[in-house]
Formats: C-alpha cells, structure tokens, sequence
C-alpha cells in the first residue's frame, strides 16, 4: 500500500469520527427547551427517511411496488419478517416485471 | 454493606435489569435482521474494491477505521491511483454530516456515561446501530427507567454489526466478482426495510409525522436534481427546520 492510499483512509476514517462525536460534545452539557426536546424527537425519522429518498423516486414500476410491499410490511411485521418481505418481493417483481 | 450492592445491582452502566451480558446478548439477537443487508453489501463492496486494485487488508483498513458505508462505496468509486485525498475527504464528510444530528440527539442519553466510554460508544455509531439504540432507549423510558439507554444492548448491536462490515468488506475483495449483482437478488431492499421498521416504533401520529414528510420530500427532490451526496444533508436539515416551526406552532 502507497502513502497516499493510506493518508486518504486515515483522513476519511478521521473526517468521519470527527461527525460521529462532535454532536454528542455540543450538546453533552446542555439542556434543551421544550420546543427544541420536541424538535429533536423528529431528527431520527427525518434522518432516516432521507436515507432511503433514492427508493420512494426510482424510476421503473417493480422497484416502487417492492417498496409498496415493504411499507406495507413495516407498518405491521417484526424486523426479520419485513426485511425477508423487501427481499423477496425487490427479487420477485424485478424478474417478473422485466 | 449490604445497601453498596444494592447500588451496584442497579448501576446504570449495567443496564439495569438482567446485567450487561445478557444485554449484550440481546443487542446481538437485534443486529441479526440487519445483517442481512450489510452482509451481501460488503461483499459487493470488496469487489468493487478489487476492480480498483485495492487490497484486502487497505479496504479492511478502510471499513475497520471509517465504518461508514455509504462514504465508503463513494470513496471507492472515486478511487484512482494516486487517490485524490481532498475529494475523498470532502465526499466522507458530506456523506457523513448526518453523524452530527446523530450524535446530538443521542447525547441526552448518554451524558451520564463517563466520557472515554461515550467516545468509544460514538465510534460504532452507524444508523441502524444509533437508530435501534434510540427506539430502545425510548421503549425503556417509556416503562420508567431512570437510565433508559443500555449502553450494552446498544454495543452488541454496533460491535456485531462492525464486525461483520470489516470482516466481509475484506472477504467480498477475494470472493465479491464471483457473487455478481446482489441487486437483482433483492437484497438492496433490507435497508429500507429496516429503516422503515425502525420508522414505525418512532411513530407518534400523521401530525407529528409531517417534518418526515418534508424531509422525504426534500431529499427526493433534491436526489434527483442535485449531482452528488447533498439528499441526505438536505432532506434532514429540512425535516427539522419545518419540525421547529411545526412545534412552535402548535403552542
């Protein structure tokens, strides 16, 4: 392995440490008002949501209709039984509707 | 004497209730499901990797140290040799900037750690690690605990989770071109699945869903017109924003 190769993962492996703690010591020694304890109830669902963006906007029918499947199954399954659903139908109408 | 281990029993770095080995236990059974996802993906990352000419022990050093997939896949495809240092660096950030929200909304629940174990914790942070120890955290209050995060149920989820990303990371360099596309299996679905699983146990109701909305919104929009990683760092930034207006509006 080259200098440059092994500066770039100590540099992104720093970058990202640096994201990963710099929150928790803004905010360690506070405490929030009431409006922003309540707006800080909403960041995880926002956060997560923006993650799987890409999936609610993918262009062909089979990818919307698995994800269709998968909400379905997420609102009333445990984690194992919805993720085995996502799979199986992401497989089964990517085959199907080609 | 008999009152110091009654403390002892109930010691918030224990969890509380069962002791921190079977809370570690139990953070090991959730990450199961998870697993699922990241398995097939580190795989197909190392053969990215490998395409590259990246080895086995440079791309475990990268997912051992960064653990951040969505930084890493981008790394790699911006990968040349040479590597441009600077725009890896840029990317992992931008990538990464969620981290920040993260990390601000856990630290209510973990401030009463001491602070070298809050760092260590911080680095295992991924998030369906920092998403699961949340929801549990949240159903732990709910039932009255004084400490509601378990910093051991939180570290057998993380710990199990990075081993498995650094470990198949390096493995799918060897074995990831005989795999092919894990796509048309499926298997890219486990995230929403999961997230949305994860989604629903925070759930309080369409009014208090409406910044998800924006959120959604946003990113989506923004995925689809803006070159780059910003659908992340935007959707979420928006979400809170319209959830701070959202909540000083219903006061």
């Amino acid at each position: 392995m080259n200098m440059a190769s092994l500066l770039t993962i100590v540099l992104m492996a720093l970058a990202t440490y640096m994201t990963r703690v710099l929150g928790y010591v803004a905010l360690r020694n506070r405490t929030l008002g009431p409006r922003a304890t309540m707006t800080m109830e909403a960041a995880p669902g926002c956060v997560l949501v923006a993650v799987i963006a890409p999936h609610f906007v993918a262009g062909d029918p089979a990818e919307l209709l698995a994800l269709v499947v998968t909400v379905a199954a997420a609102t009333r399954l445990p984690m194992l039984p919805t993720v085995a659903m996502g799979i199986g139908a992401a497989f089964l109408l990517r085959h199907l509707l080609v | 004497m008999s009152n110091t281990l009654i403390l002892d029993r109930t010691s918030p770095l224990e969890g509380g209730d069962g002791g921190a080995h079977s809370e570690f236990l139990r953070g090991l059974r959730a990450s199961l499901p998870v697993l699922c996802g990241f398995l097939p993906f580190a795989l197909v990352l190392g053969a990215q990797a490998a395409q590259k000419g990246i080895g086995s022990f440079e791309l475990a050093l990268m997912t051992g140290l960064n653990f951040g997939g969505g930084s890493e896949f981008a790394a790699i495809k911006l990968w040349t040799s040479p590597p441009h240092v600077l725009l890896i660096v840029a990317i992992t950030l931008l990538i990464n900037s969620r981290h920040l929200l993260m990390g601000g909304t856990l630290a209510p629940f973990i401030r009463h750690l001491p602070r070298h174990r809050a760092f260590v914790a911080l680095f295992f942070m991924c998030d369906e690690s920092w998403a699961m120890g949340m929801a549990d955290a949240r159903r732990r209050a709910a039932a009255g605990e004084e400490h509601p995060f378990s910093l051991p149920y939180y570290m057998g989820n993380a710990v199990s989770l990075y081993l498995v990303w650094a470990l198949f990371t390096s493995l799918g360099v060897m074995v990831g071109p005989f795999i092919g596309d894990v796509r048309a299996w499926g298997f890219d679905m486990a995230f929403p699945a999961v997230f949305l699983v994860l989604m629903r146990g925070m759930w309080k109701g369409w009014r208090a869903g409406f910044p998800w909305f924006v959120s959604l919104t946003v990113a989506a929009v923004a995925y689809l017109f803006i070159p780059g990683a910003w659908y992340v760092a935007a959707g979420a930034l928006s979400g809170i924003v319209a959830a701070w207006f959202w909540v000083g509006g219903e006061q």
